[in-house]
């Protein structure tokens, strides 16, 4: 695949996941109270919010950072990418699952550190393969 | 996807995405876990290419060959390790998957 056609697949698939959210949002708003209860809209629409995640995190791996590359080893490259990837995807499904099951005065805060811990180890990590000691 | 389920479904391709998750290995290092031939290992490499599953890099007269997977995609060789997806005969595992299946056709 060329960079731009890979640009262009990154922002379509931007856009139908911001698409997808507005509609998914706008759907919650009508059913709500008439069909669905406002705390299960508000949990759904936090599950949604956790598994729009999912299709970015997902091709972290596959992306390759030039700066990295020339920074560390390959094989430290590979390791710190697929460690951004899983951590984010797994922080997305377990944001989605905090929201989705979680006792709902702590759905929200529990959801937001689950997400939040795998950004900051995602962030630690990058940052150790960017910054850290230069290895073979 | 279709590519990608095809490049899980060999075991000796299974066995080559489960090197590279150490880290980037060359084409001679990594057929010297396998004993088959070098067209063979070379095919496998091919449609490994083909799925977007691995990246070669030439440098010089050696290929270095990188793991580029997607998470959903790594959880699938984890799947189909588990639940054994297997395409190939099992004890066969490491022969001429090409060869073998072109005499079966003759």
């Amino acid at each position: 695949m060329s960079m731009n056609a890979r640009k262009l697949s990154t922002l379509v698939r931007g856009m139908c996941i911001a698409a997808a959210l507005l509609v998914g949002a706008t759907a919650l708003r009508l059913l709500t109270p008439g069909y669905l209860s406002p705390d299960l809209a508000h949990r759904l629409l936090l599950a949604m919010l956790g598994l729009s995640v999912l299709p970015f995190a997902n091709v972290i791996p596959k992306m390759l950072p030039p700066l990295v590359r020339l920074r560390g080893s390959p094989a430290q490259d590979q390791a710190m990418r697929r460690f951004v990837g899983w951590s984010l995807v797994l922080g997305g499904i377990g944001y989605a699952l905090a929201a989705l099951f979680a006792p709902l005065d702590m759905a929200t805060g529990l959801a937001c550190a689950l997400l939040g811990i795998s950004l900051l180890l995602a962030v630690l990590r990058f940052v150790w393969a960017v910054a850290g000691p230069a290895r073979e | 996807m279709n590519s990608v389920f095809k490049a899980l479904a060999d075991p000796t391709r299974r066995k080559v995405l489960q090197l590279l998750q150490a880290g980037p290995m060359g084409s001679g290092e990594l057929a010297e876990h396998f004993d088959v031939a070098k067209p063979t290992m070379s095919a496998h490499f091919a449609v490994l290419i083909a799925a977007d599953l691995i990246d070669a890099e030439k440098q010089g007269r050696t290929i270095t060959y990188r793991l580029k997977m997607s998470v959903l995609e790594e959880a699938l060789l984890g799947f189909t390790e588990i639940f054994g997806l297997q395409i190939t005969p099992k004890d066969k595992t490491n022969s001429k998957p090409a060869a073998k299946s072109a005499k079966e056709k003759s």
